[in-house]
C-alpha cells in the first residue's frame, strides 16, 4: 500500500464563483489507477468529489482528465507512474472545456463537432435490405481499423492548441471520424464530407503533434494529414487558401529548395485575386520599407536535385 | 413535462437498436440514459456476435438454435431462441449496411471465428472491439434519425397508472431536477448488474437500474440465480479478456503446464461453454493446481502477428494491468462475474406483465440464455430483442394512443430523494455496497451450497435494512454522483435479493448454478423458470412459468 495525496480541482457551477483545490489523503496499492484512487477517495473520504467514469478498461472514453498537467484516461494511468516527489497527484478537468463540477466538464461543443459531420454511412444505393453483406476487401476494411478504435474520450481535443484559440476548429477527434467515412469504400459522399471538414477549418491544424498522445492509438494527427491529402487528390476546395497554401509551399520548395515567400503569398491568396492582394499590400510595403521584403524571384539552391530526389523517394502524393 | 411515443431507458446496444427501430417506423422516440450512449458498457464487449451466415463453414439457424438450447442447459425457451437465431443473419447484414466495421475474409464477406459451445465458427467480429464498433454504428443511426437523447438523466422510477405504464421519472443530473418523462411505451434496456459482486468484468455503471425499477413497480424478475462467471478475467481488476482468445486457439494451463480442459470437456477442451470452463478452472485452483489463485491463458503460440491483428485490445489490457505481454508470456486469469442470464421477465416481443412496459438486452429475461449464455449471443440478443421490443411497442402506441400522465410518481420520488438528501447522520452507500459485494463474492459464487446461500440471504437482508437509513454526503444539485451512486446501490440490493433467494430455492445444478449439495440436474422438478416477486420482507418465489419446448428434448449435456 502507498500513501497518496490527490490534489483535486474543485468547482460547482451551481454554487461557486471560483474554483478551489482540495488535498485528499488515501492509502491504495501502488499499482492502482488514478481512477480507482479517485473512487477510493470518493467512497472513503469525500462523497462529493465528482468525475465521470463507466468501463474502467479504456474503452468507454468517460474519464479523460488532466493528470499533473497532461490529459489522459484516468483508468489507464497507474498512480505510480505519475506520483510527484511529495507523494501527490494533481488532478484537473480537461482543458478546452467549460468545467461543470470538479472534473466533469460540458462536453456539448465536442459532440456538436461530430453532428456537423453527418456521422453515418451514406451509401450510393439506398436499398438497405440487401440479402447479404456488401463485399469489402480486408485491405479496405483495415484502413478504417485505427480510426474505429477511437473511444471519443476527447483527450486529443483537450490537448489541441488550435482548439484553445479557435473553438470553431473541428479538432482532431472529429477529423479522424470524418476520415473513417471518407476512406470507407461503402460511402458515397466523399466530396461532400471533404467539403464539410474543410469548412470546419481542417487547414487550421498546425501539425504540432499534441494529438499523437492518443490513449487508443488512433493517431489523429496522421488522419488529419490523410484527410488533407485526400482533399487535394479529390480537388475539393481548390479555390480556398488551405489547399492552395499547401500546394504552393510544396511547389516552391521543389523548384528552388527553399520557401519562396512572395510566391507562397501570391499562390495562397491567388495571383489574380486583386482584392486579396491589395489587402496584404500594406504589409508588403512595410516590409519593403524595413528592408525585409523577401526577393520576388528565387534562384534554386545549388544542389536542388537532391531536394527533388527526397520528394521522389517519399512519393509525396500531392502534385 | 417531456412527452414521447416511445421512451427507451438506456443507451447501449439494446436501447439504441430499439430507438432506431422505432424511429424507422416513424415513432417519436427518445432515449433516457445516465451516460452518453457511446459510454455504455456494450462498448466493452470484445469477442463478437453470432449469426449462422455460413461464411466460414456450413451453418444453419437451426444448428445455432440447438447450440443455444444445449448451452442453456435446456432452460432457455426454445421459441425465443429460434426467433433470435432466425433473425440473426438479417440483423448482422442490417448492421453491415449501416457501416459497421466488421473484420473480413479474403473474399470480402464477413469473417467468422469459433466460439465456446458452438458447433460451427459463427461469431462475426471486429478484431476484439466488436461491441465498440456496433455501439458506434447504432449511435451514428441516432444521429441520422435525430433521435432525442436525454443524456445524463438517471431514471429512478416507473410510472404505472391503472395498471398501464405511462413513462418514467428521471433525475436530470446536470440540474439536479427530477423530471416526468411521459411515454405511450417504455422500454428498459439498462444492461447488467455486475456491480453486485466485488470482482466483475462489468464497468462501474452496470448497476441493475432497470431491473430494480421494474422489481419495485411490481414486475417479476426471472432466473436471476443464473449468474455467468466468465472464464478469463484479470485478477488485478476483474477486466475481461475475450473468449476470442480461446476462439483463436489460446490454451488454458494449470501450474503443471497441463491443458487441463480436456479432463472436463474431452471434445471441446477450451471451447466448452463458459459455465463448464469456469468450474473447471475453479476446481483446478481449489485442488492446488493454480498459481496465486489463477490459471494461465497462453496465447504465445498464436504468434505476434495474429495477436496484434485480432486481439490487440486484450493484449494491451493485460499489459496495463499485469505488466505481462501476452505475446511473450502467459497471462494469469480467473473466473469473474460477467453476466446475468436472468432479468425482467418478458415474452418473445420484450413485453412485460405491465402494458406499455418492455425490456430488452441484459436487463431482460426472454429467456434465450436459460441457465447459461453462449459467448457471442449477448450482443445478438440486444440487437434482435431491442428491435423486436420496439416493433411491438410502436404498434402498441399506435393502437392505444398517448399515455395519460399523472404526477403521482414524480411527487413520491421527489419526497423520497429529498428525505434521503436531508438525512444528516448514518452510513454511506459505499460502505453498505462493500458488504453486499463481499457476501455475493463469498457466498453466491461459482459453487454454492445451502449454508452459503442462507448466509447470503441474511446478509442481503441486512444491507436492505441498512440502505433505508443511508446518508448522502454530497448535497449539491449539480451532477450529484453520490446521490446517483446511492440509488444504484439500492438497485443492486434488489437484484442481489433475486439472485440469492432464487439460488437457495433451486435445489439442483444446472448451467451456471452449481450447488455442491445438489450436484445433479433435476429435470423432473426444476425444468421451470424462477419468478421472483418483491415484497416488503423476503421476496416471493413462483414457478408457474414453464420452459417452452419446440424441437429439442433435454439430453445429458457434454462438451
Amino acid at each position: 500500500m502507498a500513501h497518496i495525496t490527490l490534489d483535486i480541482f474543485r468547482f460547482d457551477q451551481g454554487t461557486d464563483e471560483v474554483p478551489h483545490r482540495d488535498r485528499v489523503d488515501i492509502d491504495v496499492p501502488e499499482t492502482t489507477t488514478v481512477l480507482d484512487a479517485l473512487e477510493t477517495a470518493k467512497a472513503e473520504v469525500d462523497g462529493s468529489i465528482t468525475f465521470r467514469r463507466s468501463c474502467r478498461s479504456a474503452i468507454c472514453g468517460s474519464c479523460s482528465m488532466n493528470i499533473n498537467g497532461v490529459t489522459g484516461l484516468a483508468c489507464k494511468t497507474p498512480c505510480n507512474t505519475v506520483l510527484r516527489s511529495d507523494g501527490s497527484i494533481h488532478i484537473d478537468p480537461m482543458p478546452n472545456f467549460q468545467p461543470m463540477k470538479d472534473l466533469v466538464v460540458h462536453m456539448d461543443p465536442f459532440w456538436d463537432k461530430y453532428t456537423r459531420l453527418k456521422p453515418y454511412l451514406q451509401p450510393a444505393d439506398r436499398d438497405e435490405d440487401h440479402e447479404r453483406e456488401r463485399r469489402v476487401s480486408p485491405e479496405d476494411m483495415k484502413k478504417l481499423v485505427e480510426a474505429a478504435n477511437c473511444v471519443m474520450c476527447a483527450t486529443c481535443y483537450a490537448l489541441c492548441p488550435v482548439v484553445s484559440v479557435d473553438p470553431a476548429f473541428a479538432g482532431p477527434a472529429a477529423i479522424a471520424y470524418a476520415y473513417r467515412f471518407i476512406e470507407d469504400v461503402r460511402d458515397s459522399k466523399t466530396k461532400e464530407r471533404l467539403a464539410q471538414i474543410n469548412d470546419d477549418y481542417l487547414w487550421l491544424c498546425a501539425h504540432c503533434y499534441a494529438c499523437s498522445y492518443c490513449p487508443k492509438h488512433v493517431e489523429p494527427h496522421d488522419r488529419i494529414v490523410d484527410v488533407k491529402r485526400r482533399t487535394v487528390a479529390e480537388r475539393v476546395h481548390m479555390d480556398k487558401p488551405g489547399p492552395r497554401h499547401a500546394l504552393v509551399v510544396n511547389k516552391t520548395i521543389r523548384q528552388t529548395g527553399m520557401l519562396a515567400e512572395t510566391e507562397v503569398i501570391q499562390g495562397t491568396v491567388g495571383r489574380f485575386n486583386i482584392r486579396g492582394l491589395l489587402k496584404i499590400a500594406p504589409l508588403g510595403m512595410r516590409m519593403a520599407a524595413k528592408g525585409k521584403m523577401p526577393p520576388l524571384f528565387l534562384r534554386p539552391i545549388p544542389k536542388v536535385d537532391e531536394v527533388r530526389t527526397i520528394y521522389e523517394s517519399l512519393e509525396v502524393p500531392v502534385s | 413535462m417531456i412527452k414521447h411515443d416511445v421512451v427507451v431507458i438506456g443507451g447501449g446496444l439494446a436501447g439504441m437498436r430499439a430507438a432506431v427501430e422505432a424511429a424507422e417506423r416513424g415513432a417519436d422516440v427518445a432515449i433516457v440514459s445516465k451516460l452518453h450512449p457511446v459510454r455504455s458498457h456494450s462498448g466493452a464487449a470484445q469477442g463478437g456476435i453470432n449469426a449462422a451466415l455460413g461464411n466460414a463453414a456450413d451453418d444453419t439457424p437451426e444448428s445455432h438454435a440447438f447450440d443455444c438450447v444445449k448451452g442453456s442447459d435446456y432452460l432457455g425457451d426454445q421459441d425465443a431462441i429460434e426467433a433470435m437465431c432466425d433473425d440473426a443473419a438479417r440483423q448482422i447484414i442490417w448492421l453491415e449496411h449501416r457501416g459497421c466495421i466488421f473484420s473480413r475474409r479474403p473474399d470480402g464477406r464477413l469473417a467468422q471465428r469459433p466460439f465456446g459451445g458452438a458447433g460451427s465458427p459463427r461469431t462475426c467480429y471486429s478484431a476484439d472491439v466488436t461491441g465498440l464498433v456496433i455501439l458506434h454504428t447504432l449511435w451514428e443511426q441516432l444521429e441520422r434519425f435525430g433521435v432525442k437523447v436525454y443524456e445524463e438523466y438517471f431514471c429512478t422510477a416507473l410510472c404505472v397508472e391503472h395498471g398501464i405504464g405511462t413513462g418514467v421519472v428521471a433525475l436530470n443530473m446536470r440540474t439536479g431536477e427530477l423530471e416526468l418523462i411521459t411515454a405511450g411505451a417504455t422500454i428498459f434496456a439498462t444492461g447488467g448488474a455486475g456491480r453486485m459482486y466485488a470482482k466483475t468484468t462489468n464497468g462501474y455503471a452496470s448497476t441493475a437500474d432497470g431491473l430494480g425499477i421494474a422489481f419495485r413497480a411490481g414486475l417479476p424478475i426471472m432466473d436471476m440465480e443464473f449468474v455467468q462467471f466468465h472464464p478469463t478475467s484479470l485478477k488485478e481488476n476483474g477486466v475481461l479478456l475475450s473468449e476470442a482468445a480461446r476462439g483463436e486457439g489460446a490454451y488454458l494451463l494449470n501450474s503443471e503446464g497441463d491443458r487441463f480442459m480436456f479432463k472436463y470437456a474431452p471434445e471441446k477442451g477450451e471451447l466448452a461453454s463458459r459455465d463448464v470452463v469456469s468450474r473447471a478452472e475453479w476446481t483446478e485452483i481449489m485442488q492446488g493446481r493454480g498459481i496465486d489463485g489463477c490459471v494461465l491463458l497462453d496465447l504465445r503460440h498464436l504468434g505476434r502477428e495474429k495477436i496484434l491483428e485480432r486481439l490487440p485490445q486484450i493484449r494491451e489490457l493485460a499489459l496495463d494491468a499485469t505488466g505481462k505481454d501476452a505475446i511473450k508470456e502467459p497471462i494469469p486469469i480467473l473466473p469473474g462475474m460477467h453476466y446475468t442470464m436472468g432479468g425482467i421477465e418478458t415474452d418473445i416481443w420484450g413485453k412485460t406483465r405491465i402494458d406499455g412496459v418492455y425490456a430488452a438486452g441484459e436487463t431482460a429475461c426472454v429467456s434465450v440464455h436459460g441457465a447459461n449464455r453462449l459467448g457471442g449471443n449477448s450482443l445478438l440478443e440486444t440487437i434482435v430483442y431491442g428491435s423486436r421490443a420496439a416493433q411491438h411497442a410502436v404498434d402498441y402506441v399506435k393502437s392505444n394512443g398517448a399515455a395519460k400522465p399523472s404526477e403521482r410518481t414524480l411527487k413520491a420520488e421527489q419526497e423520497r430523494i429529498d428525505e434521503m438528501l436531508a438525512r444528516q447522520e448514518g452510513e454511506r452507500a459505499p460502505q453498505i455496497r462493500k458488504r453486499l459485494n463481499a457476501t455475493m463474492s463469498e457466498n453466491a459464487f461459482i459453487f454454492r451450497d445451502e449454508a452459503q446461500l442462507r448466509k447470503a440471504c441474511d446478509d442481503v437482508k441486512e444491507v436492505r435494512e441498512a440502505i433505508k437509513h443511508v446518508t448522502v454526503m454530497d448535497k449539491s444539485k449539480t451532477f450529484n454522483t453520490d446521490l446517483v451512486g446511492t440509488m444504484e446501490t439500492e438497485f443492486l440490493i434488489e437484484a442481489a435479493q433475486c439472485v440469492v433467494h432464487g439460488a437457495l430455492a433451486r435445489t439442483e445444478s444446472r448451467g451456471a448454478q452449481a450447488r455442491t449439495d445438489y450436484p445433479k440436474r433435476d429435470d423432473e422438478k426444476w425444468l421451470v423458470h424462477t419468478l421472483v416477486w418483491r415484497t416488503d420482507g423476503d421476496p416471493r418465489l413462483d414457478y408457474s412459468r414453464k420452459v417452452v419446448f419446440t424441437k429439442w428434448q433435454p439430453e445429458v449435456r457434454k462438451y
